[in-house]
């Protein structure tokens, strides 16, 4: 039977399908910059959701969790090659994304008889300064998008979108420190999980002018008292440790959940 | 009949041997990148030659083999009440000639653990390279960092696979390791000879052609000042940087400090720091 650009067209469109379905339920990840570092905030039940790729880079990824630690692992391996080769300070966001993760991605995804990986992530970087950190979100089909100061990763575009909204909105004059970045990051996370339960992409009298407090506050709560934990790492611009990156504490989240419990 | 039962079977395996291969074919599991189990692996994997584990044969011995004595500095740990102090003349010795004055010879290797080199320079500094980078790409890929033994293991690889170059003369090298446990709270010093032979020691260790002379200074300190472990950061660095000037004075290749301060860095349970330049000095009796 010959192959038909319509079937090609057909077997894209199913395996996205297949795909969407399963990110849609992730839980939304956002990466935002402040001034003395760059901070990944997520909520979990289970697994971990955020890791250190190298000196100054980060992940964290929604989907399955074998296609998350396989590219996890990629990265690291492709950085720290580069890294003891050259420098450290060759290891870039960029090149990594668009010459390692990007294209392998973009093979299986291609490729008929592969299995597509289910992921969609995002990969920060701390840059010398506040204004050269970089976060790259990379998606399934091996597609990746610059977004500079904060990205956010959820189950579906438009929870995504209401996400950015507040993000841009929140952090237009800058983010003071890491306290404002983490209440910040709680409330944008609020934000993409209502948007992911309530399927309310039509929502008529939703309102321009901000999210209502109150709904995602509940939403906050609800997932906490039912045992989810805020995970957050940083990546420290000015530390006189040997790492950058420092997994967040209980207590150093204590505060920014104190408000929902 | 019986050859026609042959026949029979051996096209039964024929169709099995294709359908076998079409699935083969057919069902791939799409392995994005290939997971090496360890960074020397990764390397070897990358075409890069290291001074790892996997570093392929080493070079054939020159004929007469030379002693390995070329360590020509003084680098000292020592533990003290709180953690570990090290200290290091910042000279660097070609032959009779004076290379350099301001080498870095104590080098972190993780947030708790200093490695203060002696011997070539160039090696010591792709070995810190290549042993940070393993800690690290262990504690990043397998999430959880490499144990104290692991690390120990390591370093003793490397010193163990340098061996060949080290008989030829060229790029012997011999570190002193201290590292602070934060399970137990305790310090721990290490020495090594050329072999990659891992000995502990319970309160100093030494390495480089100036500490020889000094050996005796160490003891005498022991006997009639008590323990370094029991002393304050003050006295434990004054201590070791009076024997550090004890060694330039007899050793040519240990630098004093009049041009340049040595180095001095200490480790505690909150991590690694310098000592400051004033705090150098005070303990010189420069202040």
């Amino acid at each position: 039977m010959p192959y038909s650009p319509y079937d090609w067209n057909e077997s894209i469109q199913q395996r996205n399908e297949f795909i969407e379905d399963r990110l849609k339920d992730g839980s939304p990840v956002i990466a935002l910059t402040y001034g003395e570092g760059l901070l990944l905030f997520s909520m979990r039940q289970t697994q971990r959701k955020i890791y250190e790729i190298y000196d100054r880079l980060m992940m964290s990824a929604i989907g399955n969790h074998s296609d998350i630690e396989q590219i996890r692992v990629g990265a690291i391996d492709a950085a720290h090659v580069e890294g003891f080769q050259r420098s450290p300070d060759d290891v870039s966001v960029q090149r990594l994304i668009s010459f390692n993760i990007s294209p392998a991605i973009k093979r299986v995804y291609s490729d008929p008889f592969a299995q597509p990986v289910v992921f969609r992530g995002v990969f920060a970087e701390l840059g010398k300064t506040e204004d050269r950190d970089t976060m790259i979100v990379v998606s399934y089909d091996g597609e990746f998008r610059n977004s500079p100061r904060m990205a956010v990763v959820a189950g579906t575009a438009y929870a995504e979108d209401r996400m950015s909204a507040y993000l841009k909105t929140e952090t237009e004059s800058g983010t003071a420190n890491l306290a404002v970045a983490l209440r910040a990051s709680l409330y944008a996370w609020g934000i993409g999980m209502k948007h992911l339960q309530t399927d309310d992409r039509a929502d008529a009298d939703y309102s321009e002018s901000g999210e209502p407090a109150a709904d995602i506050s509940s939403v906050v709560s609800k997932h906490l008292s039912d045992r989810w934990t805020p995970e957050a790492a940083v990546l420290e611009r000015n530390t006189s440790r040997e790492n950058r990156f420092r997994m967040l504490t209980e207590r150093d989240l204590a505060e920014t959940v104190s408000k929902y419990q | 009949m019986l050859i026609a039962l042959d026949e029979h079977a051996d096209a039964g395996i024929a169709i099995a041997k294709r359908a076998l291969a079409h699935t083969e074919s057919e069902i791939k599991m799409p392995l994005l990148f290939e997971n090496k189990p360890t960074f020397a692996d990764l390397l070897a994997a990358a075409g890069c030659r290291s001074i790892g584990p996997s570093a392929g044969a080493a070079p054939a011995l020159a004929h007469g083999t030379r002693d390995i004595d070329t360590h020509g500095t003084t680098v000292i740990a020592v533990k003290y009440r709180d953690g570990l102090i090290n200290v290091a003349d910042r000279r660097a010795t070609a032959g009779n000639t004076v290379m350099y004055d301001q080498a870095e010879k104590v080098l972190a290797l993780d947030d708790y653990t200093l490695i203060s080199i002696s011997g070539s320079f160039a090696k010591s500094v792709e070995v810190v390279r290549y042993l940070r980078h393993t800690f690290k790409y262990f504690e990043r890929s397998q999430l959880q960092p490499m144990s104290q033994g692991g690390k120990l293991m390591e370093l003793q690889r490397v010193i163990a696979n340098n061996m060949p170059a080290a008989l030829q003369g060229i790029g012997a090298f011999i570190p002193v390791l201290s590292t602070f446990d934060r399970e137990t709270n305790q310090g721990h010093i290490y020495f090594y000879d050329a072999m990659g032979g891992q000995f502990e020691t319970a309160e100093y260790g030494a390495a480089g052609s100036g500490s020889g002379p000094i050996r005796g200074a160490f003891e005498y300190i022991l006997r009639t000042r008590g323990p370094f472990r029991e002393m304050s950061a003050e006295d434990a660095l004054r201590e070791s940087l009076t024997l550090l000037e004890i060694a330039a004075d007899l050793d040519t290749a240990t630098g004093g400090s009049a041009k340049y301060l040595p180095a001095a860095k200490y480790i505690t349970a909150d991590g690694i720091q310098d000592f400051t330049d004033d705090e150098i000095k005070r303990a010189l009796g420069r202040i």
